[in-house]
């Protein structure tokens, strides 16, 4: 048995790799060099969850929660949104959310959370096993869900749960709200501190802020690098690479991988490599991505020569993150995690999503209507018919959840695709 | 007063008064009224959903879907604004489609509450918060003086103890008034001004006020509102009174503070930290299942049900864990997945008489046992 | 000699039972209740007195179950199918400690006690899955009869998973799947595995103790039995009338009103 551990992950992802070594997508350029180092920092980080517990204090975070705060105290952090994620893509959503339902919690609730409560029950988990935490840190920032979330593990388990609570941007945020968000912060530091065991250093702070920012930065030049035509990457590789800027953010090693990443698309562009071999049509996706289709769907619409080159989902890590400035560290914080694209209002939503279709020169939009996310989801169909109204552009609703299959119909769905592709003309 | 809510609000706005629509469901009354407008809470019209569904999606709760076909069917007219609490993500999300995209072409207030856990933070943010809205509606609806908000402070103050006392005397099974028709008078307060719904509740503590103990079993409701209204009339047809309840338009609503008025600010930020647990102020299990035995303790009550509206995330996580809790306490209780004026169906209907059923047994053999 | 009389009204058929004052079962009726369940009631009621030869008057007490059971007129009393299923399942097998009950619209995992009284219980959501409907939808597209069904589940040697929740969308699964010329005893089986599964995940909630006896029409499904044996590890109680334990129950429970007066 001593091999379980090396998570199943590497094995699966080396079958993988085999796979399509074996039989490449001839509508689908070269696949990203950089996908194997991705996998590698990956994989270590859910490998070496396993040692963390005891060494250092781990914290089980939300894919929104100001973060930094906690690297200062060097908390080893679990993402379960990531890790629902995960499960996702392995098409594991459904066993691990029945978990859930066994003990009482309803199928109409966030399958994220479904995911994690059946993981916390049963201990089933892809990635050999994650680390149970010392702390539980949780932002409402991207939703109220989460509060509801944290707050069963923080009874089942009795551990502390800290709540980063932003008001929302229904107008403007306040100097108030601020003022409240930067106090929350001062009263988490003597309770961080506790917890850890360790002590604040406000230049270590300010390094990790200045490391943050400079990752949100660098990942908004690797989104950025899409606007080409061809685009050298498609947004399906970007929900993959998404990983580290949410869950590693802050580390030296998310930054460096960047770095790597975006000079492998510059060298891409330059030699005019595109993601889809002959790139016929540009869309965007809005919301979460639906992580059993990824593979599936990137395949179906490369054939038809049709890129997604931007999503609202992976913008967000891009978006405001990179304001956060180490002269202020807690304020700037306290603005950039309060104006993140689901704690901001629809108006914002709305200019965004403008922007990034002539940014990006964008031929239409597939708008993934999500039951487990309310905030991503209410107002889409309003955003549908003004996008239409204002700029003429095509979109598609497709009615799926990001996990859990159950409740998806691939008969459906697949007719309401070829037909969205047939009005594009392609 | 044998007039309708319509008809009780257009006769306000003939005196003067003007009208705000608030949606559910923590919010500063006091302040509204000080400055002579009629807060009409917006929980379960009375509709058939024809227009919402090109808005919002069929996954979205029918508090929020029926608020906005409220609107867009034109029944809100009449109003002079909206004001929403940050209660939930998808009130939060609907606030911003009706302001944003919808154009209610009436001013529109957002009000939001802390999530964190009571304390020095959360109390002095709260209050800056109440301040805030003040000062927004002042300017649309002002003045405010402060003599009419400490007036009203302490009608408020006063519609409490009322409540309080119903709610106690039938705990104590001293009030003889049917399910249907305590919740039918209580649900008045969501659109009546103060004094009327003073005078609305003496009247009816008057009538109902009983010497004589009543029989029967005893439950507690726990959930958004009363609504399939059918299930309070089936209790009432199978004998059974809700004892108290656990209702987010109900006693979770109730503002207890032991302090006398002083500021009127601070006594109203004084009262929304006391008021009993509730998932949308980011209560805890433990406290809302402390709050749960505690009226369970004062009321003798035999079962718990939690009905739920289809789709409201704050009531359904909690929900598993306060049943094993009960269940523990040898406690029955029983989940209704309900939606909002759809009555209950055949199906539900078994599933209520079932649960009564095991309640009785449960209690005939406690009483035995004694 | 007095007699006793349960009547239980469902959506798809009514049953009636009659009972002597030992509580033993004399005999019963089964009609479908169509448009009319008032006169199923009746009908399925006269049926069972003319085959035991008692007349309408020596009926002391009558107990009416099921959807149906508002509108009976010469019912006693209105009970609860679920407490009714507790009842005649203990009756039939006493060592039952849960009865799990798949109807034509609904399903029930019903925990019960040492005297057939009702611990807990747990019941499908509007939603079809997991119910006799859905099978019947299901029997539907593969243009067999339903009763059929279970057979050919028991024919196939592997099982094409299901994945769909929803009736409509695990309809159109099938016809993909049919179209994709995959062998159909093994959708079937898939099928079986779908309800079992919803069916069981219901059980989680309440828990399942002592021995298991299923009622409802779907109990003479032999590929869904199956299905729940090998989940549970031994064997269920099944009645050659499975459809009859509600309306056995609210006979019992009649005898038992009388008795207690």
């Amino acid at each position: 048995m001593k091999d379980l551990g090396a998570p199943l992950l590497f094995r699966i992802m080396e079958k993988r790799k085999k796979k399509r070594l074996r039989e490449p997508n001839p509508f689908m350029g070269p696949p990203l060099k950089c996908a194997g180092r991705l996998r590698q920092i990956m994989t270590r980080h859910y490998y070496l969850s396993r040692f963390a517990k005891g060494a250092r204090p781990v914290a089980w975070v939300t894919s929104g929660a100001p973060v930094e705060i906690l690297r200062v105290f060097g908390f080893y952090t679990i993402y379960p949104e990531n890790h629902g994620a995960l499960c996702g893509a392995q098409k594991m959503g459904p066993e691990l959310c029945a978990e859930a339902e066994k003990k009482g919690y309803h199928s109409d609730l966030c399958s994220y959370a479904r995911i994690d409560l059946g993981h916390a029950f049963s201990g089933k988990t892809p990635a050999g096993r994650l680390p149970r935490p010392d702390l539980l840190f949780a932002s409402n920032n991207i939703c109220q869900t989460v509060l509801y979330w944290y707050k069963q593990l923080s009874h089942q388990w009795d551990i502390p749960l800290i709540t980063f609570d932003t008001p929302y941007n229904f107008q403007e945020i306040r100097s108030g709200d601020i003022h409240f968000m930067v106090r929350q912060f001062e009263e988490m530091v003597p309770e961080l501190e506790k917890i850890s065991g360790r002590k604040y250093s406000h230049k270590r702070f300010q390094k990790i802020i200045r490391i943050a920012a400079e990752t949100s930065r660098t990942w908004g030049q690797v989104l950025a690098a899409m606007k080409h035509r061809p685009a050298p990457m498609t947004i399906f590789d970007a929900f993959v690479h998404l990983a580290p800027v949410v869950s590693l953010r802050g580390l030296p090693v998310a930054l460096e991988y960047y770095r790597v990443l975006l000079n492998e698309l510059n060298e891409r562009i330059e030699e005019g490599i595109g993601a889809v071999r002959e790139e016929k049509k540009r869309l965007m996706w809005d919301n979460i991505a639906v992580w059993f289709k990824l593979r599936d769907w990137s395949h179906l619409f490369a054939e038809r020569g049709v890129n997604f080159v931007a999503a609202t989902y992976t913008n967000a890590w891009a978006e405001t993150i990179h304001h956060l400035t180490e002269e202020s560290p807690f304020e700037s914080m306290a603005k950039a995690y309060s104006l993140i694209i689901l704690n901001n209002n629809l108006s914002h939503r709305l200019k965004l999503m403008e922007k990034m279709i002539r940014d990006y020169q964008v031929d239409g939009l597939v708008i993934l209507s999500l039951r487990s996310c309310k905030p991503y989801s209410v107002g889409q169909y309003d955003l549908k018919r003004l996008l239409m109204e204002r700029l003429g552009i095509k979109s598609l609703i497709i009615e799926s959840d990001m996990t859990d299959f159950r409740t998806y119909s691939e008969e459906q769905a697949r007719t309401r695709i070829e037909a969205f592709l047939e009005g594009l003309g392609v | 007063m044998h007039i309708t809510r319509k008809e009780y609000l257009l006769e306000q706005k003939e005196k003067g008064r003007r009208l705000m629509g608030v949606f559910p469901a923590l919010y500063p009354r006091e302040i509204l009224w000080a400055l002579d407008i009629v807060p009409a809470e917006i929980w379960d019209p009375p509709l058939e959903i024809r227009q919402a569904g090109a808005h919002l999606q069929p996954y979205i709760c029918s508090v929020v879907r029926l608020g906005l076909e409220l609107i867009l069917q034109g029944k809100c007219d009449f109003l002079d604004g909206f004001l929403f609490p940050h209660t939930c993500d998808s009130i939060q999300n609907l606030a911003s489609v009706i302001y944003d995209f919808i154009g209610a072409r009436k001013p529109c207030y957002f009000f939001y509450h802390p999530k964190i856990p009571h304390g020095h933070t959360a109390r002095d943010y709260y209050l800056k918060n109440l301040k805030a809205l003040a000062a927004e509606l002042k300017r649309q609806f002002g003045p405010l003086k402060m003599d009419s908000l400490r007036e009203k402070v302490d009608m408020g103050r006063r519609i409490s103890e009322l409540l309080g006392e119903l709610y106690d005397l039938r705990a104590a099974r001293r009030l003889d008034a049917s399910n249907e028709a305590f919740y039918r008078t209580i649900r008045k307060g969501e659109y009546l001004f103060p004094d009327d719904y003073i005078a609305e509740l003496e009247g009816f503590l008057t009538q109902t006020r009983s010497e004589e103990s009543r029989n029967g079993a005893t439950i507690i409701l726990s959930g958004i509102l009363p609504n399939p209204p059918q299930i309070l009339t089936l209790l009432d047809d199978l004998d059974v009174q809700v004892g108290h309840d656990d209702l987010l338009n109900g006693s979770r609503r109730l503002l207890i503070s032991n302090e006398k008025p002083g500021d009127p600010f601070e006594y109203m930020a004084e009262c929304y930290f006391h008021m009993p647990p509730c998932p949308t102020r980011g209560s805890s299990i433990s406290d809302r299942m402390r709050h749960l035995l505690s009226l369970i303790n004062a009321t003798g009550a035999k079962g718990v049900i939690f009905n739920v509206v289809k789709f409201c995330e704050p009531e359904w996580f909690d929900v598993p864990n306060l049943q094993e809790e009960l269940k523990k306490r040898g406690v029955p209780s029983l989940v209704l997945d309900t939606e909002l004026n759809q009555g209950l169906s055949g199906q539900m209907k078994t599933r209520l008489e079932a649960f009564i059923e095991i309640v009785r047994v449960h209690r005939e053999s406690i009483t035995t046992k004694h | 000699m007095t007699y006793f009389a349960g009547i239980d009204v469902g959506s798809l058929s009514t049953e009636a039972v009659i009972i002597d004052e030992d509580a033993t079962m004399l005999g019963y009726s089964i009609q479908e209740t169509g448009a009319d369940p008032v006169r199923a009631a009746t009908e399925a009621l006269r049926e069972a007195l003319s085959l035991v030869g008692v007349s309408r008057e020596q009926l002391h007490h009558v107990v009416a179950t099921g959807y149906g059971r508002i509108n009976i007129p010469f019912a006693d009393r209105k009970i609860t199918e679920i407490s009714c299923h507790a009842m005649g399942a203990h009756h039939l097998f006493p060592d039952t400690g849960t009865v799990i009950d798949i109807g034509g619209q609904d399903s029930k995992v019903i925990r019960i006690n040492a005297e057939g009284r009702v611990l807990d219980f747990t019941m499908n959501d509007k939603c079809a899955a997991g119910t006799g409907r859905f099978l019947e939808v299901m029997a539907g597209t593969f243009g067999v009869p339903v009763q059929e069904l279970g057979e050919l589940s028991l024919k196939a040697q592997k099982e094409i998973p299901i994945s769909s929740v929803c009736t409509v969308f695990a309809e159109s699964e099938v016809i993909s799947l049919i179209a994709q010329n995959r062998p159909r005893e093994q959708i079937i089986r898939g099928l079986h595995r779908a309800v079992v599964s919803r069916v069981w995940g219901m059980a989680q909630s309440v828990g399942i103790e002592g021995a298991v006896t299923m009622s409802g029409g779907v109990a003479k499904n032999r590929g869904i039995v199956a299905l729940f044996e090998e989940n549970l590890g031994h064997s269920i109680h099944i009645h050659s009338e499975p459809q009859i334990i509600g309306a056995l129950g609210a006979a019992l429970l009649a005898r038992g009103e009388i008795h207690q007066k």
